[in-house]
């Protein structure tokens, strides 16, 4: 697309964090005018290559060169000064003050030695926003923008200082030092179709200046919309490079997917018995028309990106947000959860997707945290004798192997000891539906095949386990069933004899075609074409059907 | 675990603090100057069992000096009516133990800041207090009462005798009943207590009713050692009570801190006040140094800390 050298080059980039290599020798080219799509999975290193690149992390290893020439990414600033801009998914505006003030926040034009010169800041800002053709009005206050408008606002923001705005990107491009490069992540994950359309003018007015865009993704229709080229990770590589026309759909997918799966799993599979937990059309925040069952002895994988609501589904059903809309069934008695505790009453446990904030007290001991839940069964009119809680906690922390004490800090101990805590509150009770979101997150592998283990023998004994992952080995590995998740909505269920990774992730990118039975295809139908609201009834009736077909088979 | 070490550090700044004044003067290592002090400290120790409740619960506790106010005129105003101490003591109790929990139920299910509640029931309280008595000191009791704050046992003072029980009884409840792990855990991570099952805002509520409590108890005390009850006691009580607390090792934080911390940290309080007299400091110059220790105790604490975590 350009001659000469390419605007940035990243050459052999490495990055570790304290167990993980998240990055192992990636390169990415990036040149004026092109938008380059990013794609990979949750945790592929999307986002780290893109916080060396805005000077968030340092490299351990590797080059960046910039027009040819070597240049040194070491804070933030470096990055801005190199012309280098990053807009995150949530957006960094201050609502309460207008769309001017907040393009050229702490850097609005003075007089008289600090008073803003009100005039000048509306004129530069109108300049800017004609320029870039967007439609804004510079004092209006950005508490009463959209989404869409709003990140514009950023994008007018990113853009206004640098060189690019001025319309002289090939001056700057000149001068040597200096890209025009412009990371943004995810940004239509919020934005409705009009929105979309709105962001992709803007983007392409960009690029046709010059500026180089990287745009990270995970809608692979979007993909061909604006893309002109695309790079694929996975586990911390650079997969393939390829210009758009190159590729197709399920090519991508099965790059994105493709692994080896040297990773062992203990599964042992358990007599499937009663229904256990039944969930009739919830919906409400991100989810609508959700239903599906959990029968006793299964594990039921729940798959999806970031956002699909997996997490919110898992809280509801949890007791822990209150269900707003549709039903739940425990052991086919209708259920109404007000907090938590009645959800502990009908024998449910969550194990929550952020440990350290949701399921831990990290100043309390390992048996005072395992015996939180059962302060009142321990207890005699309110007292606790001197050893109950140890005496609660100890055999199972000896069945865990959690590597510690009772008596010992839960602070202080590593992330898989102090998830085994976690799981061990539940494992006191008489809870026998596990709700575990990430369950491994965070956990080393020895830990990991402990806990599988602890899911194996938990549905031999009758419970039953939700399994909320966003490793596709693991969920493939381990669960009997797997729930897809895409935008809110059960997109697919797939039984574990027919799962493969490909299916899955074509599945929770709402992709309706690479899942071949019938099932997916009236799922698909509903939502493929879905642009505007009278889908959600189709879908969410497609969904009750596929779903119950899934489990008569 | 770190929590004992870190009361025998406050334990020692306490001797320390003793034998300073021992040395400086002779009057203050005596029998009889001691008890005083401990006299003299009982009421702020009560007020900051209440207080270390709250703060381990992560909150705070603005109007407890109001509540000692309102429940204090409210049992001499039963007193001289001539209500039996059985008859006007739980009355007074009572009210200390409703705005509390009034306290605790804003904060809980109005979702609002306990610094902004409580500086609300702080006017409130005090405002209904003045207004109850119009503004005048209540006084003129049948004199047997007085002995909670006058009487002895053996040589003991009985308010040294009451605040030690309240401090085994708090201390009891703290280690050894569901309600006190339930302070530790909301302190601690109070989304992962919910989660586990706990009713958060019925205990944080019930925390708050233990403060109203606390300060009630201490205006029994300080109404019997007057012998009048007054519309304008227990001024900047609150900040005795942090004071004693913060000084004591409880993290403003919530989740970890102990009583008997506390309990050094009122008697580190009333020490220097004493010893402050004892040597004839001025009281403008105690401010000083009291305000001086209070944050240096802190920042020593603080830097202790910060070394055990790296």
């Amino acid at each position: 697309m350009a001659d000469g050298p390419p605007i940035l080059e990243m050459r052999g980039i490495r990055k570790a964090f304290p167990g993980v290599v998240a990055l192992d020798g990636v390169d990415l080219t990036l040149e004026a005018g092109a938008v380059h799509m990013l794609l990979g999975e949750n945790g592929a290193g999307k986002s780290t290559l893109m916080k060396i690149l805005s000077g968030a992390y340092t490299k351990d290893a590797g080059d960046i060169r910039i027009n040819g020439q070597a240049a040194e990414i070491r804070s933030p600033r470096d990055a801005l000064a190199l012309g280098i801009r990053v807009i995150y998914q949530e957006l960094n505006l201050v609502p309460q003050l207008s769309v001017a003030e907040n393009i050229f926040l702490g850097e609005a034009p003075v007089r008289w030695g600090g008073v803003v010169d009100w005039p000048a800041l509306y004129e530069r800002t109108s300049r800017l926003l004609t320029d870039l053709g967007l439609p804004l009005d510079p004092r209006a206050l950005v508490s009463r923008l959209g989404i869409a408008q709003r990140q514009m606002v950023e994008i007018a923001k990113a853009l206004s200082g640098s060189t690019f705005a001025k319309a002289s990107v090939d001056k700057a491009a000149s001068a040597g030092q200096s890209a025009s490069v412009l990371v943004m992540d995810e940004p239509t994950s919020s934005l409705t179709s009009r929105e979309v359309t709105q962001l992709f003018a803007l983007i392409q007015r960009l690029a046709a200046r010059g500026v180089a865009i990287v745009y990270i993704t995970h809608r692979l229709d979007e993909v061909f919309r604006i893309g002109h080229r695309i790079t694929v990770m996975r586990d911390g590589r650079v997969v393939a490079t390829r210009p758009i026309q190159d590729v197709t759909i399920p090519e991508l997918v099965r790059m994105m997917a493709n692994r080896d799966l040297a990773d062992h799993f203990p599964k042992v599979r358990a007599d499937r018995g009663d229904e256990l937990l039944r969930v009739e059309n919830v919906g409400g925040g991100p989810l609508s028309g959700i239903t599906f069952s959990l029968h006793a002895g299964e594990v039921l994988g729940i798959a999806g990106l970031l956002g699909a609501g997996r997490t919110e589904l898992a809280r509801i059903v949890a007791g822990a947000d209150r269900c707003k809309e549709g039903r739940l069934f425990v052991r086919g008695r209708e259920v109404r959860f007000r907090d938590p505790d009645d959800a502990i009453a009908h024998g449910i446990g969550l194990l929550p997707e952020d440990r350290k904030a949701q399921g831990l007290v990290p100043g309390l001991t390992v048996a005072r945290n395992i015996a939180l839940p059962h302060g009142r069964r321990l207890a005699r009119f309110g007292i606790l004798s001197r050893h109950c809680e140890t005496a609660l906690a100890s055999p199972i922390v000896a069945d865990l192997r959690v590597k510690a004490t009772p008596t010992q800090t839960v602070r202080l101990l590593s992330g898989g000891n102090q998830q085994k805590v976690v799981l061990g509150k539940w494992l006191a009770g008489d809870v026998r539906i596990f709700i575990c979101d990430e369950p491994t997150r965070g956990v080393d592998v020895g830990s990991k095949v402990e806990i599988y283990n602890l899911m194996n023998r938990l549905t031999a004994r009758g419970a039953g386990i939700i399994m909320i992952s966003s490793e596709l080995p693991e969920l493939l590995g381990m669960s009997d069933r797997i729930l897809v998740m895409h935008r809110g909505r059960l997109h697919a269920e797939i039984a574990a004899a027919d799962a493969t990774e490909e299916r899955v992730l074509s599945a929770a990118l709402g992709l309706a075609h690479s899942t071949s039975s019938g099932q997916a295809r009236s799922t698909g139908s509903g939502q493929a074409h879905s642009t505007g609201s009278g889908q959600a009834h189709s879908t969410s009736s497609g969904q009750a059907h596929s779903t119950s077909s899934g489990q008569a088979s | 675990m770190i929590v004992p070490a870190r009361q025998f550090g406050t334990l020692i700044g306490l001797l320390a603090l003793c034998a300073i004044l021992w040395i400086l003067t002779p009057h203050f290592m005596t029998v009889s100057n001691l008890l005083n002090v401990a006299e003299q400290t009982s009421i702020n120790a009560i007020v900051a069992v209440g207080m270390t409740f709250v703060i381990l619960s992560g909150g705070i506790d603005l109007s407890v000096g109001s509540i000692v106010a309102l429940s204090g005129v409210v049992l001499g105003t039963s007193l001289q009516a001539g209500h039996s101490l059985a008859v006007a003591m739980p009355l007074s109790l009572a009210v200390g133990l409703l705005c509390g929990i009034a306290n605790g139920a804003l904060v809980s299910w109005g979702g609002l800041p306990p610094f902004i509640v409580t500086l609300g029931t702080m006017s409130i309280a005090r405002g209904a207090a003045l207004l109850f008595t119009e503004g005048r000191p209540v006084s003129g009791f049948d004199p047997s009462f007085r002995v909670l704050a006058t009487g002895r046992l053996g040589f003991v003072p009985a308010p040294v005798i009451e605040t030690t029980v309240v401090y085994a009884v708090a201390h009891f409840v703290l280690a050894r009943t569901t309600f006190g792990r339930y302070v530790y855990a909301i302190g601690g991570n109070e989304e992962a207590t919910r989660l586990s099952g706990v009713s958060v805002r019925f205990h944080k509520t019930m925390i708050y009713g233990v403060s109203g409590l606390m300060s009630a108890l201490a205006a029994v005390i300080l109404t019997a050692r007057l012998n009048s009850a007054q519309p304008i006691a227990g001024m900047m009580y609150e900040l005795d009570a942090i004071a004693a607390t913060v000084i004591g090792g409880t993290s403003l934080m919530g989740g970890d801190g102990t009583l008997a911390g506390t309990l050094v940290g009122a008697l580190i309080m009333g020490v220097l006040r004493n010893g402050l007299n004892l040597l004839g400091v001025s009281s403008f110059l105690q401010q000083i140094v009291i305000g001086a220790v209070i944050v240096v105790a802190v920042l020593i604490d603080t830097v202790l800390k910060r070394k055990n975590r790296t």
